[in-house]
């Protein structure tokens, strides 16, 4: 992630996240690390296309408010990113959509971020074990636990 | 068997009497009925193989594993509209959400007489889509399994007197975990992973997973195999190992996208310069309510109801809720607005539109990229931006008609809205195709379309391409146009058929 220094990442994150009263703040260091195996995992030339976007980022910032990202104050940079949003510019607003959409993804996947939620993809897994399904029997009632 | 990369020591060379690309909705079922008539059958799957074992509800390692690019495939054109596509054993089945729906029937009307396909007949398909709905256990969603937010949002549309209804599955005792889309952790979804390949597999079928098909091998005019890469499951890219099967027919079921891909690349069965074309998708777009009350999701069927009041003007409404991770895509806000919203996830509800009956139309081409790629290019036209944006503010109606504080819709400009007279402003705004955020669709159809014309169609009603003997196409490429609905349960049937003709040649 050349695009973004250390810091830059940390103030891109909570630029889009926000800062929740109830939820965990963002963990740069995981969050990066998931960013990396996303990128990797796609389309050849997403990660290009990613790191167009961050470098859009930064070059919009100038033009549209004459400072680099990075010097803004917090608030000013989530007004900016909401200003790209809620453009009906494609493109300004795809350039700000594409560059969040991991980050999102990064963060809410956490359980630590999900459970208070209400979505917790271990418990249900858990129960998912004790009812499973198969083709050609019905399920055992409940009390009867893991099959 | 189902055969691994790493059970392979050194290329292979295998006979067989069909070799099938592609284990999907329209690949599985075939590869089924010719095994179980006693066929000796090779399917070749790009995919991995994934039990429900492997199906931990957690989106992005899903994505990553068993969709295509990360789930990251999109359109090109106006808008990008997001077209995520399954790369695994079962297709896309595995990771659809199990609306099980036969086809609008006024569509088949159009298919006899536009495309010249007499031969498919009401009562033919009739008896094929009972026998599917038998085999995948299809039924109603139970409103009890269904969650608060299919509850609410039906609740809304029953208010507002429009006709609408709890969606047919192919779910066995579903108890719904909420999580379809990444894969059925409790094995209750009856996708093909799970029905047709196990079938399949025991009348002796072998699969080749992570087995990349490269070339339809000819003689003389003739399909007579198909030769394949082994693939690195880490990387995904070639380890170096081939297989070749050779095969008295071979049948192209990679799917709308990859399947005219495959024809492009090699040049083949082109002689109506209709592969890769009319392209159709369902573009969808998305609504998220904001309630008083705690809704709960994702817990629940995620889609689980329908709105099919305007079906005849090409508009369907299908519910769909998705975990934080997805949720938080749909929110088109930055920081601490965002935050306030995601806070409030528990009493959000979500739901899903599509354009089931659409003007526009796509096409697959090859960019000759390196590693050899399709793209996809669409643009989303006139009437069919009327029809999105009707769908969202019918969607909005209903949501509000169900108590909704707040409405998110995903159309630039009016993305809150408060009640009534913010939902007059966005009926009355001219809306363009590029105001859309985040679209998305989750049907590629059409791009190797059946038709009784030589001259305007790729495959005839057999599914027999009309240029190449013994190659066949069976997926949603075939479809001549949209069937209005959710494509799964026609493609199977189509599939079915197919296989009799597949069948017939074999045992001439
Ligand atoms: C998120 C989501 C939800 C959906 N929900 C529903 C729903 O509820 N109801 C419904 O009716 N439809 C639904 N669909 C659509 C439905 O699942 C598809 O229309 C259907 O599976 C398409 O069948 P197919 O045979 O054309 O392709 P697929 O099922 O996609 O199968 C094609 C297979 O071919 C393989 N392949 C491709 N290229 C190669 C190659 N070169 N070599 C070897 N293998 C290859 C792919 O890996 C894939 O496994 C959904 C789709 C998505 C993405």
């Amino acid at each position: 992630m050349r695009a973004f220094r250390e810091t830059g990442f940390e103030e891109l994150l909570t630029a889009f996240l926000g800062r929740s009263s109830i939820l965990p703040p963002p963990d740069p260091g995981g969050q990066r690390e998931f960013l990396e195996e996303y990128l990797r995992a796609g389309a050849p030339e997403f990660p290009f296309l990613y790191r167009a976007c961050l470098l859009a980022l930064r070059a919009l910032s100038l033009i549209m408010k004459g400072r680099p990202f990075s010097r803004l104050e917090e608030r000013e940079r989530e007004d900016f990113l909401n200003r790209l949003l809620s453009s009906r510019n494609p493109l300004l607003r795809g350039t700000a959509l594409l560059a969040g959409m991991p980050l999102y993804m990064s963060y809410y996947r956490r359980p630590e971020v999900s459970v208070p939620l209400g979505f917790d993809p271990q418990a249900l897994r858990d129960e998912a074990d004790l009812r499973v399904v198969t083709r050609d029997r019905s399920l055992p009632p409940r009390e009867e636990g893991k099959p | 068997m189902i055969l691994t990369p790493e059970e392979v020591a050194s290329d292979l060379r295998l006979e067989a009497d069909v070799a099938i690309i592609g284990s999907g909705a329209g690949g599985g079922p075939l590869a089924r009925e010719l095994a179980s008539e006693g066929h000796r059958v090779v399917v070749i799957e790009e995919g991995g193989y994934f039990t429900r074992r492997d199906f931990n509800l957690r989106p992005s390692e899903a994505y990553m594993r068993m969709y295509r690019d990360a789930g990251q495939t999109v359109t090109l054109g106006m808008p990008f509209i997001l077209l995520p596509l399954g790369k695994t054993v079962g297709g896309t089945t595995t990771v659809n959400s199990g609306t099980a729906l036969r086809m609008h029937r006024p569509v088949l009307k159009k298919w006899q007489l536009a495309h010249g396909l007499r031969e498919i007949t009401e009562g033919e398909l009739d008896l094929i889509y009972a026998h599917l709905e038998e085999y995948l256990f299809v039924k109603r969603a139970d409103p009890e399994v269904a969650g608060k937010v299919a509850r609410t949002f039906l609740a809304g549309a029953e208010r507002l007197g429009l006709s609408c209804g709890w969606l047919p599955r192919n779910a066995k005792e579903c108890e719904g975990f909420g999580s379809c889309v990444f894969g059925c952790p409790s094995g209750s979804k009856q996708s093909v992973d799970v029905s047709f390949i196990p079938d399949a597999v025991a009348f002796g079928a072998d699969i080749y997973t992570r087995c990349r098909a490269e070339r339809i091998l000819l003689r003389e005019g003739r399909a007579v195999g198909v030769s394949a890469s082994f693939l690195d499951p880490v990387s995904g890219r070639p380890n170096g190992r081939r297989l070749e099967v050779g095969a008295k027919v071979v049948v192209l079921s990679a799917g709308a996208v990859s399947s005219p891909f495959l024809l492009l690349r090699q040049g083949l069965a082109n002689s109506s310069g209709q592969v890769g074309k009319n392209l159709q998708i369902h573009p969808a777009v998305q609504t998220v309510a904001l309630f008083d009350e705690v809704l709960g999701p994702p817990r629940g069927i995620p889609q689980a109801c329908y709105v099919d009041e305007f079906q005849g003007e090409g508009i369907m409404l299908e519910g769909g809720t998705v975990p934080p991770e997805v949720h938080a895509l749909a929110l088109p806000f930055a920081g601490r607005r965002h935050a306030s919203l995601m806070e409030k996830y528990p009493n959000m509800g979500i739901f899903g539109g599509m354009v089931s009956e659409s003007d526009s139309r796509g096409r697959v081409v090859d960019l000759r990229r390196a590693g050899g790629r399709p793209a996809m290019l669409y643009n989303l036209r006139g009437r069919d931006v009327e029809k999105a944006k009707a769908a969202v503010v019918l969607m909005a109606e209903i949501w509000f008609a169900a108590g909704a504080r707040r409405v998110f819709t995903p159309i630039a400009g009016h993305y809150e809205l408060c009640g009534p007279r913010d939902l007059r402003r966005l009926e009355r705004s001219r809306v363009r195709a590029s105001d859309f955020y985040g679209m998305s669709a989750y049907h590629p159809l059409g791009t190797c379309r059946m038709g009784g014309d030589p001259e305007w169609s790729v495959v005839r009603h057999t599914g027999e391409t009309w240029d190449v003997e013994n190659l066949f196409i069976c997926d949603g490429s075939i479809l001549p146009s949209s069937p209005g609905v959710n494509p799964q349960l026609t493609i199977m049937a189509m599939a079915m058929r197919i296989a009799g003709f597949v069948d017939e040649k074999l045992s001439a």
